[in-house]
């Protein structure tokens, strides 16, 4: 992928979103004249899901443009003003209906309506944007993207609203009956970056060797099978072609033109399964920090808790609770305390994520510069599961193709795709439409 | 407190309706009623030329729609139980109408579906999901180390199990770690003698060749790993893999070890698939497909030498063959596979310690790993005991025995002698207050907050697991359980329950949902008996919707057992579903009546659910072929 194809597919993008713009304004957007100068860095993007909502009253700055107070819950990101984009008024259309957790978890990435099921014929009807980005760009790193989080896939079906709880559990999408399961433990993550980071050290021969023969068995077996069962069967076999191609093209140093762009640091080796809920997330942040800064992967999706999360987070001080039940604030000055509280703890653990990423400096500039870090959740209040004016922030210039310091305040009910194709857009994976998009976010994209 | 309250006797299936939907009955409802109500609510948009989302109510207007027209029905049940339909905005039926509506449609369709017998649903491809791998790779190389260690944990279809066909999906990370588990697997058992005497049985000298010694091992590896005979030339196919690593130089156990790691990640391997059937009618699985269904429903993982025999034989489907397979294989410590992940699943205990977790400073008690174990394994060592002795399923709702270890009793506060350091069956002394599966730590803790206990939550889980009848979700708009303010007189939970049962919208539900919590209020969080909180006493009574007054645990379980075969009935749809592995239909309930049948005809005795379940139509047959399944289309 070379940064002039790159360019000329934005340039058919904004054509096709039906923007008439002149060709002397498009070659001035174009950052040819200075990227002969500047070495080009790799654009990285992660998405940071909070389950639960967040406290509306303390979540958006009251001012908006450059010149805005951080509210309480986002004063952590003090020192990262100017690299924000705080987004107000967004909202997810699709998951408007439902119920209160699932439609907005499942489909928060998709910007679509699960299908309802206990299990049968699950359905996203779309796949995630980070997904895109993957099919996109995955290609020029050992790992397409990682799926990371806390805990694993919550257990059972929720009978009480109709849905199976692994709606609740995934927010990436491969495709639209393939939810992406998550690596939850850190050590594995770590493991997963180091051979990514030590190509041809490893028997990659055998490897191939052993997928190829995979792929020549199901070969024999699709052609007994239903078409059900030819589905399950294809699934598996896409997953064995991708590791295959990686295997293969880590193997050849000629067909990979990857090298770290750091060395993996031996000693950030977690020890294990961390038990508290802190240092685990503590620990996946690193992880994600980790492959941004080796270049293993450029796109990352972490959720802090599934849907419906009851996470004790007594750890906090202030907190009596649990997430969850806390969400549930019913108004009561003292709950709705103890949610911002909880609220404001993930945002210290977001801009946790930001000054690590802003340390690891690359070429004149840092990680974190050369990034799109996002923190959301696909509810506003968690009491009333409002899936209008959803809590978005995104830290990072994408390699200075984003305005930063900034607070958009959009028309009410605008939607969030419009914010994942701008985010594709500036990532380099550029789309004509990303579900009900309308167009890209005003202000966002540098021009 | 003890004495017997008069319940209304005759409470059988009917009375599912007074436990689970309110005051009025299904047999108060009838097909002119049922469209009367449609008529009402449902008339201006799917009515005269007004076909909504390509329904309208003429399609089942005929008096023998409820079986010519049953897709379109089950659509609409599904809508109106939701509470999708009417949409917001329009008018709607009363709760109480929607409810009795919902019960009538159901009960028809499932007479209407069953009209013809059971007949067997599809039996889809599946992935081996992460404990069924883990026990096959142990199985299959004799080894003792969990080859699934790093696979991401499976979510639940179905009846909520995590076997369920249709929720085994597929990640990129599932192609990464079956690599990596298949070859460390195998690695660790060519170091031990044990598991190679299992799958490496041969080596090259002594005048057997390498290419000898190779077949001698795929031979026998092929059909253990893919449960059937090899088809033709399909050995022959990992002997040209063998080749061809011995050519490039490997020595012939690195050879035959990439070999067998190619077949540990074939399909074949990792999926388990039965023949379609091309027939116009159900056809009996084949007897290999039949060891398989058995060892994963009883053991979670692949058969045994004695199953492989009996398959290979042709002796599997005959039921005294069945029958005596089940006493053996529960008798099989591999057994408890099943009943830890059936008991965990069907309970919900297997959240505990994951997203349900005791508050740590409030209930540091529970922080012991000790106790902790003794909690979780106390119901599923129950029911494993109440398998393997054949003892009455109703056991779970109450029973004079428990599995205990020294420190759970104490932590339960009383002693027995005979009480050590192992979990073991003792009869519980009078006065424990324990007794089936809804005295247990690990159930009370699972349906409480960290921090404390609510009859809303344990009203809700005995509603869910125990009856099958989960309350729907709050209506829109629905008035939040109001808290105390400062300033206003403090109300107890009790209080402020009551004050949301005033509201009519709330009562409907709360009316069956509250009581029964209350019930158990006797037991904190973590299920340790207490008779007052915070210096009040404890009041655990409360009214059932049908106005049987009940006070605490005994009641309650009084009532429950006078629920028994709904309870029973309940826990076979269970069982069915994880046995089946996927969701089960209409049709499927007619199974699970006969099994109801037989179990009340047998004492409610254990292995008669498993018995039945086995010698069902489902869990033998496979469906009649459906012309668009069969293709031969490549890829």
């Amino acid at each position: 992928m070379t940064h002039r194809r790159l360019i000329l597919s934005r340039r058919t993008l904004l054509r096709g979103a039906g923007a008439s713009l002149a060709l002397p304004w498009l070659e001035a957007m174009s950052p040819a004249a200075t990227t002969s100068r500047v070495p080009k860095m790799p654009v990285r993007m992660a998405i940071l899901y909070m389950p639960n909502g967040v406290r509306e009253d303390m979540w958006t700055p009251a001012e908006t443009g450059r010149d805005f107070t951080l509210p309480p819950t986002l004063t952590p990101l003090a020192n990262y003003k100017g690299d924000l984009n705080i987004l107000t008024n967004l909202w997810n259309a699709a998951a408007k209906g439902g119920d209160g957790h699932y439609v907005k978890t499942g489909g928060y990435l998709t910007s679509t309506t699960i299908s309802k099921t206990l299990g049968v014929d699950v359905n996203s009807h779309g796949i995630s944007m980070d997904q895109i980005a993957a099919k996109a760009m995955g290609s020029a790193t050992p790992l397409p993207s990682i799926e990371l989080g806390t805990a694993p896939v919550t257990t059972g079906v929720d009978t009480n609203v109709g849905y199976t709880r692994v709606y609740g559990s995934h927010i990436a999408w491969l495709s639209p009956t393939q939810p992406v399961a998550k690596e939850i433990d850190p050590r594995n993550v770590y493991e997963r970056l180091f051979r990514a980071c030590n190509p041809g050290k490893s028997s990659g021969k055998d490897e191939v060797l052993l997928l190829d023969q995979v792929q020549s068995d199901a070969r024999q077996l699709r052609q007994q099978l239903g078409t059900a069962d030819q589905q399950r069967l294809d699934e598996y076999m896409s997953v064995v072609r991708d590791l295959e191609t990686r295997v293969a093209r880590a193997g050849s140093g000629k067909k990979m033109n990857w090298k770290p762009r750091a060395r993996l640091d031996a000693a950030a080796k977690p020890d294990a399964m961390p038990e508290k809920h802190a240092q685990h997330v503590r620990l996946m942040m690193d992880m994600i920090a980790l492959a941004f800064q080796t270049d293993s992967t450029r796109i990352a999706t972490f959720m802090f808790g599934n849907a419906v999360s009851n996470e004790d987070f007594t750890f906090v001080d202030g907190v009596k609770g649990a997430h969850h039940s806390i969400s549930h604030h019913q108004n009561d000055p003292e709950k709705m305390r103890q949610y911002q509280l909880i609220n404001r703890w993930h945002v210290e653990q977001y801009a946790y994520l930001l000054g690590k990423l802003r340390d690891m400096k690359e070429g004149d500039s840092t990680v974190l510069a050369n990034s799109m870090i996002l923190l959301g959740a696909g509810m506003r209040d968690g009491n009333k599961h409002d899936p209008h004016n959803l809590p978005v922030v995104v830290a990072g210039a994408a390699g200075g193709r984003l305005n930063t310091g900034q607070h958009l305040s959009h028309t009410p009910d605008t939607p969030l795709a419009n914010l994942w194709m701008t985010m594709l857009d500036a990532f380099g994976a550029p789309v004509e439409r990303f579900a009900d998009s309308t167009c890209p976010i005003a202000g966002m994209i540098r021009s | 407190m003890r004495s017997r309250i008069s319940l209304i006797p005759l409470l059988c299936l009917a009375s599912l309706a007074s436990a689970a939907a309110g005051p009025e009955t299904a047999t108060d409802w009838s097909a002119d009623k049922a469209q009367v109500l449609l008529g009402k609510y449902c008339n201006t948009c799917h009515g005269g030329k007004a076909s909504a989302g390509g329904f309208n109510l003429a399609s089942i207007a005929a008096a023998d729609s409820l079986t010519s027209k049953q897709t379109e029905w089950n659509h609409l049940l599904s809508r109106v139980r939701n509470s999708e339909m009417p949409p917001k905005g329009v008018p709607a039926p009363t709760i109480e109408d929607r409810q009795a509506f919902v019960l009538w449609l159901e009960t028809n369709l499932r007479r209407s579906a069953c009209a013809a017998g059971p007949a067997p649903g599809a039996w889809p491809m599946r992935r081996l999901n992460r404990d069924e791998y883990s026990a096959t790779v142990r199985d299959l190389l004799n080894i003792q180390v969990d080859a699934s260690h790093g696979l991401p944990a499976d979510g639940a279809g179905g009846e909520g199990f995590d076997n369920a066909a249709e929720t085994l999906f597929i990640s990129p990370i599932h192609a990464e770690k079956y690599l990596e588990a298949a070859k460390e697997a195998l690695e660790y058992g060519a170091k031990d003698p044990k598991s190679r005497a299992v799958f490496l049985i041969a080596q090259p000298g002594n005048g057997t060749t390498p290419e000898q010694a190779a077949t001698k091992i795929l031979d026998a590896f092929v059909p253990r790993a893919f449960r059937r005979p090899a088809r033709p030339g399909e050995t022959e196919r990992y002997m040209a893999l063998f080749r061809k690593a011995l050519l490039r130089g490997d020595s012939f156990d690195r050879s035959i070890l990439l070999t067998l790691n190619a077949i540990l990640i074939s399909p074949d391997f990792l999926f388990r698939r039965e023949e379609p059937n091309a027939a116009a009618d159900p056809v009996l699985a084949s007897d290999y497909a039949m060891a398989s269904r058995l060892s994963y429903f009883l053991w979670g993982s692949m058969p045994d030498k004695e199953l492989f025999e009996l398959a290979e034989a042709g002796k599997l489907h005959a039921p005294a063959t069945l029958t005596a397979q089940i006493e053996r294989m529960l008798k099989d410590g591999k057994s408890r596979e099943f009943t830890e992940r059936f008991v965990s699943q069907w309970l919900g205990t297997r959240e505990l310690g994951r997203d349900i977790k005791p508050d740590e400073k409030l209930f540091p008690e529970y922080y012991d790993a000790e106790i902790q174990a003794a909690i979780r394994y106390e119901p599923v060592l129950f029911f494993q005991e109440i398998l393997a002795k054949n003892l009455s399923l109703l056991n779970l709702i109450d029973s004079k025995f428990s599995i205990l270890t020294n420190k759970l009793s104490k932590f339960y506060g009383f002693t027995i002698k005979e009480a050590t350091q192992q979990p073991k069956v003792l009869n519980l002394p009078e006065g424990t207050h324990r007794g089936g599966v809804l005295n247990m730590a690990a159930i009370l803790a699972v349906s409480s907050y960290p921090q404390r206990t609510s009859p809303v939550l344990r009203g809700k889980w005995i509603l869910e697991n125990m009856l099958g009848t989960p309350p729907p979700p709050p209506p829109p708009n629905v008035p939040t359980l109001k808290d105390n303010h400062a300033g206003s007189p403090a109300l107890t939970l009790r209080e402020r329950l009551e004050q949301h049962r005033a509201d009519p919208t709330c009562a409907t539900c709360h009316n069956r949902i509250d009581p029964l919590g209350f019930a158990l209020e006797n037991y904190d969080v973590l299920g340790r008996w207490r008779t007052e909180e915070e210096g009040k006493p404890i009041d655990a009574s409360g009214q059932l919707p049908d106005g049987t007054k009940i006070a605490g645990t005994d009641d309650l379980k009084k009532a429950l057992l006078d629920r028994k075969d709904i309870i029973i009935r309940n826990l076979t749809s269970k069982m069915l579903g994880y046995a089946l592995g996927r969701g089960l239909t209409l049709n499927d309930s007619c199974t699970v009546d006969q099994i109801v049948t037989q179990l009340t005809q047998n004492d409610y005795s254990s292995q008669t659910l498993i018995k039945g379940i086995v010698l069902s139509m489902p869990f033998r047959y496979q469906p009649r072929a459906r012309t668009a399944t069969i293709t031969s289309k490549k890829p």
